[in-house]
């Protein structure tokens, strides 16, 4: 139950609150490029999103059993050659940022097959999109979260396995979808309206897309709530009070559920 | 002889007329991510001016002696290696900016002004042009960059560089230091850079 | 052709030369990878330990505290362990003043209005008192919950009794167990003591007994 907890915070945090185009501002040229037409679109955040999850799980897999620290496999190939206890502490994570591209390239080229073999239509009206989503910063934006979360983190048990990574990666590009295609929404109206001509083309696109922000920045706080509503367990005592003993207006005030009524401060709460 | 002055040339397009973001309209992902500080900023100037121009090197020196398909490929692992260098020397010497930075130096990686300047320039060109070429498109980069940061941590902070400059009645714009701000500042001076441009353009036509 | 045309033709489609060519690229860069990791990487690791580890005797022994003087004459070494306890594991750092556990430092890290807030809760040799709080990272609003890093407003928690947990009050506060909020920064303020609140309901029995039993030691 936590797990899917997890996963729904993840999911949730990825496609509304930290929105990777809204908040994290990766994936803004092909955003800014291809959200002329709702279709295209479509097409294309669905490409990054399918494109997204492979290299997602070929980054995760090579960073736990080759790249981190103290990697099964990398200590079972030097164990032949050094001693197991220096075979344990290689270290290869410099080589990350080399093998996440390699690995997108790959899953770029092998989505490209995929397409052109399966629908050929879809390979004929992406054109020259299809290649470039390799260069898309969104995916090695994904990969950097994971391995944000795999190394270099105190507590073992935060550590994400390859369930909560690759929900990264899909929501992210789920997120990348969403935005992008509410933009060429906005974009077709767009169309009909007097922009100065100043303005034109990749500036109102870039101002739109600031209002859009401003919208997205509402749901902040979405997953804190729903973290309170998924527990099962009463949280700790935590009350944000109006005035020091006030209870009653705590049920107005409160914006999370983990707030318990405290309504006399100076008991200790049970 | 024609070498050098198309390496001035290079050198000179690079910094405003042919400026990376707000003519070419390349990199943007950095410019909205880093320019809530002027710090940050001109780091990440500086980090992006080291790997495009050893990059460039690199690429030139090479240009000869690969086949066209494996360029990509090395391209891409040059880029790469500069790229965690920078990361591992920023780690390593001012941690805090690294903090702050965050993931935005890895993304250089997918940087679009180096892989296409690396394309379109060092891979047809000898070693000075390009490296001019890199040295101007990184200083249009910079000024692309310092511009948008000045104004956003002017109006979002009252403060450049940890100095008060507005006076403390200012009420802090905060929505500039967030991302909406990056949005709006980036398309208000793209449209500014525009209409400047448009205005040059017909004075010139009517000469 | 030229010479120079047929060179570049010749070695565009020797398959073995280009085969070498990327080999000795990668090897070349692969070299200088490894001597940066060589060189820069403890370089980091330390900048890591440090940005933690030089918060300790501030936090311990506050910044201006009569005790400092003593302390600074004293042997100060600090060992950290990793203790299990409620969800998962707490880093926690013991300083040891003359070989006497002088006080504790916590690093916890919770959810807070925007994003995750990690913070050093420094706590005394029998996890009585508050000591101090330092905020490790935060990404919370500039200009409110950003507020939450200022000394004043950390320094409210100094002294504050381990068992009692704290809430973050809008105005005014009545009673021990009380934080004055930031104004328009309510939900950050109050995130930081829940992380406490959680922090200490994990910890605090178990710190103390360790302190118990080694005193009893001696």
């Amino acid at each position: 139950m936590q797990y899917i907890t997890d996963i729904a915070l993840i999911a949730v945090g990825a496609v509304l609150i930290n929105n990777f185009v809204l908040y994290y501002f990766v994936g803004i040229c092909s955003f800014i490029g291809v959200s002329r037409k709702i279709e295209t679109a479509l097409g294309m955040g669905l490409a990054v999103t399918f494109v997204s999850t492979i290299a997602a799980f070929l980054s995760w897999v090579i960073t736990f059993f080759i790249l981190a620290p103290g990697a099964p496999l990398t200590r079972w190939i030097a164990g032949f050659f050094i001693p197991e206890a220096e075979a344990a502490r290689i270290d290869l994570t410099i080589l990350c940022y080399i093998v996440y591209i390699f690995a997108i390239a790959s899953s770029v080229q092998f989505v490209e097959m995929y397409v052109r073999k399966f629908f050929p239509s879809l390979y004929k009206s992406f054109g020259v999109f299809l290649p470039l989503i390799a260069t898309n910063c969104a995916i090695l934006f994904a990969c950097l979260t994971i391995m944000n979360h795999m190394i270099g983190v105190d507590n073992p048990g935060e550590i994400w396995d390859l369930g909560k990574a690759l929900a990264l990666a899909f929501f992210g590009g789920i997120g990348f979808t969403v935005a992008i295609v509410i933009m060429a929404g906005i974009r077709s109206e767009l169309e009909f309206c007097d922009i100065p001509k100043a303005l034109q083309g990749a500036s109102i696109t870039l101002i739109v897309a600031g209002i859009l922000a401003m919208a997205f920045m509402g749901f902040t706080g979405v997953d804190a709530g729903l973290r309170a509503a998924l527990k099962k367990k009463p949280p700790p005592p935590l009350g944000i009070l109006e005035k020091a003993g006030d209870s009653k207006r705590l049920a107005q005030e409160s914006t999370t559920n983990e707030t318990i009524r405290n309504p006399n401060p100076d008991k200790e709460p049970p | 002889m024609t070498n050098e002055v198309t390496a001035l040339k290079r050198f000179t397009q690079g910094i405003l007329p042919e400026n990376p973001v707000y003519r070419q309209l390349l990199g943007l992902c950095p410019t909205l991510a880093v320019t809530n500080s002027l710090k940050g900023a001109v780091t990440m100037a500086g980090a992006v001016l080291f790997v495009l121009f050893c990059a460039n090197v690199i690429t030139s020196l090479i240009r000869n002696l690969l086949k066209p398909h494996l360029r990509i490929i090395v391209f891409t692992l040059t880029i790469a290696t500069f790229v965690t260098l920078v990361d591992r020397f920023l780690a390593a010497y001012m941690y805090e900016m690294s903090k702050q930075l965050g993931p935005y130096i890895p993304l250089i990686i997918v940087n679009c002004i180096i892989i296409c300047r690396c394309e379109v320039c060092a891979s047809k060109q000898s070693v000075i042009p390009a490296a001019c070429d890199a040295v101007g498109q990184s200083i249009g980069f910079g000024l692309a960059l310092t511009s948008i940061a000045a104004v956003r941590e002017i109006l979002g902070t009252g403060m450049l560089f940890g100095i008060r400059i507005l006076p403390s009645v200012w009420p802090d714009w905060v929505i500039m230091v967030l991302p909406p701000g990056a949005f709006f500042t980036l398309g208000l001076l793209l449209g500014i850079v525009n209409w400047i441009n448009a205005g040059r353009q017909q004075t010139q036509g009517k000469q | 052709m030229t010479a120079g045309e047929k060179r570049k033709t010749f070695l565009q489609e020797s398959y073995l030369i280009q085969a070498w060519l990327v080999l000795l690229l990668a090897s070349t860069f692969g070299g200088t990878l490894a001597a940066v990791q060589l060189k820069l990487g403890p370089l980091v690791a330390e900048n890591k330990t440090r940005e933690t580890v030089a918060q300790i005797p501030e936090l311990i022994w506050g910044a201006t505290s009569p005790d400092k003087p003593a302390a600074q004459k004293g042997e100060i070494s600090i060992q950290n362990r990793l203790i299990k306890a409620g969800q998962g594991f707490y880093l926690v750092y013991e300083a040891l003043e003359n070989g006497k556990c002088a006080g504790w430092v916590v690093k916890s890290t919770g959810q807070g209005y925007a994003d995750r807030i990690e913070l050093l809760i420094g706590l005394d040799g029998k996890c009585e008192k508050i000591t101090g709080l330092f905020i490790l990272d935060q990404k919370e609003t500039p200009g409110l919950g950003n507020k939450i890093i200022g000394a004043p407003w950390r320094s409210q928690f100094i002294g504050k009794d381990t068992r009692i947990p704290l809430t973050a009050v809008r105005k005014g506060t009545m009673a021990p167990d009380q934080i004055d909020a930031i104004t328009g920064a309510t939900i950050s303020s109050g995130s930081v003591c829940r992380i406490i609140n959680r922090t200490l309901q994990d910890l605090q029995k178990t710190l103390s007994e360790t302190a118990n039993a080694e005193e009893q030691k001696k």
